[in-house]
């Protein structure tokens, strides 16, 4: 049986973040599930989060208003390595946007990205990295 | 012709004779400013920025006409060199006008016909240049709309349907009815959204390439058509709608334009509402004095951070996730107000509310 895991959703549309909970429920994985509309909201939660030997894996849209993901991951990656530790974070966009995908590529933290929606078959093979 | 709509000329020559003989010659057919040195000519092109065209003498004492015509066409690039010389100098003629310098060259002694016709066609080029400049900051500016454009409708367009695709992926793994229903409400907002989005649209190329239609608003009529929409939304949201027209004279305006205008403002005046507030308003206030409507959207709202207020304006720029919003109808508003000559100031505190203050002349 494979290791139970945290889950942060970071997503301004409600309903994208209903389906992304609904289909991390579904695996079977997932220890917590916590989703947000706004990124700062999610930024707050995580330094606040006690340490865990849990794993926390991240799906964040890009297109967000006020902060959007990218912004997000930057603040992130300024955090303090001892929060940051045990992170996995996986960047989410509607858009075909190349300059995006480029971008994507450019942050240490970001494991990979990924076409909208998600969907079972997406996030089963996301999970194959978490044994 | 009046001395204002007159070719601007500027004549450089080191003789004075020359100088009071053109001044003579064509000081009827054009406004000419004369100079006998180059400080003198910079000082004249430095106070009258609409000088088109520029003749110099080649031979002078401080420095040939080629070097003056070099000098100055960093700070003033737009007018039209023509250079006026002598056989002896050919060579140096030839170099300026192959390098681009100059715009054409005439020899001395000059006869007027060829100035005068020299300087007719260095207008020409003179306004067909300035109007390829324009037309050009017109294109660069389609184009990055456009870049903007694309950007987003992959984000707003797809969204909606990323998302009912979603749904109908999670949908086929229940059987419950209650849980199938609630996902199809769902699938309703995500397609509400997205009609939104296409209606917003609509409004954006209707301003953008439609003709305004000039008609007698009465703007009762007007407000009542408007005021019918969100008498439910006030119902529903529980937010108090006030409408108070007063009109005594007739206005000419684009009614399309203006409905635009209304219906975006008060829309957002009802979206960005506070969710726990108990007292909510939207006020409209339509005032028409001395052929300008004055129109005032107020409400009790979230109210706009300080620092997103010079933002709100741009396309697609979003300053809430509270509310779903395409990040279209303030920058339609704008485009709109833009064409009826309005103007629009917005004050707001956050956390108390927004007061949108529309001002549009009659036609």
């Amino acid at each position: 049986m494979s290791a139970p895991l945290n889950f942060i959703v970071v997503d301004d549309s409600k309903l994208d973040c209903f389906i992304a909970e609904k289909i991390i429920k579904n695996t079977g994985r997932s220890e917590t599930v916590s989703a947000f509309q706004q990124a700062t909201d999610a930024l707050v939660f995580i330094k606040t989060l006690p340490a865990t030997s849990t794993p926390t894996v991240v799906f964040v849209d890009i297109q967000m208003p006020v902060m959007n993901g990218f912004e997000f991951v930057e603040a992130f990656e300024a955090l303090p390595e001892n929060i940051r530790q045990g992170y996995s974070i996986y960047m989410l966009s509607s858009s075909i946007n190349e300059n995006d995908i480029a971008k994507v590529k450019g942050y240490s933290s970001v494991k990979q990205f990924l076409n909208k929606p998600l969907t079972n078959n997406t996030i089963t093979i996301v999970l194959e990295h978490f044994t | 012709m009046s001395n204002k709509d007159k070719i601007k000329v500027l004549y450089i020559d080191d003789e004075q004779n020359n100088l009071v003989s053109f001044k003579a010659a064509f000081r009827f057919d054009y406004n000419v400013y004369i100079a006998n040195n180059t400080d003198e000519a910079i000082a004249h092109l430095r106070q009258h920025h609409d000088i088109s065209v520029i003749l110099s003498d080649q031979k002078m004492p401080d420095k040939t006409g080629v070097e003056f015509f070099e000098e100055i066409r960093k700070e003033f690039p737009n007018p039209v060199r023509i250079l006026i010389t002598g056989y002896a100098d050919i060579e140096s003629v030839i170099n300026a006008i192959n390098r681009g310098h100059v715009f054409r060259y005439i020899k001395k002694p000059w006869s007027e016909d060829d100035i005068r016709s020299s300087i007719d066609q260095a207008h020409k080029f003179y306004i067909t240049t300035a109007l390829l400049a324009i037309k050009n900051d017109e294109l660069q500016k389609a184009y990055n709309e456009l870049d903007k454009f694309a950007y987003s409708a992959t984000h707003d367009m797809r969204g909606p349907i990323l998302s009912v695709l979603g749904i109908i992926d999670l949908s086929k793994n229940t059987d419950d009815v209650g849980e199938i229903k609630s996902m199809l409400d769902m699938m309703e907002n995500a397609m509400l959204k997205l009609d939104n989005y296409i209606q917003n649209l609509h409004d954006y190329y209707s301003i953008r390439r439609g003709e305004v239609e000039i008609e007698e608003i009465q703007f009762a009529d007007l407000s009542k058509e408007v005021s019918d929409i969100y008498e439910v939304t006030s119902k529903m949201n529980n937010v108090r709608f006030n409408c108070a027209v007063s009109q005594t004279e007739t206005f000419r305006s684009d009614d399309v334009s203006l409905k635009i205008i209304l219906n975006n403002l008060l829309s957002n005046a009802f979206k960005y509402q506070q969710k726990d507030k108990t007292d909510r308003f939207v006020d409209l206030n339509i005032e028409v004095v001395k052929g300008i409507a004055n129109i005032t959207v107020k409400d009790n709202g979230i109210g706009i951070q300080e620092n997103n207020i010079n933002q709100i304006f741009n396309m697609f720029f979003r300053a809430t996730n509270e509310e779903v919003g395409s990040g279209f109808g303030l920058y339609n508003v704008k485009d709109a107000l833009g064409k009826l000559n309005g103007k629009i100031h917005v004050q707001s505190t956050y956390g108390e509310g927004t007061t949108f203050i529309v001002t549009i002349p009659s036609k």
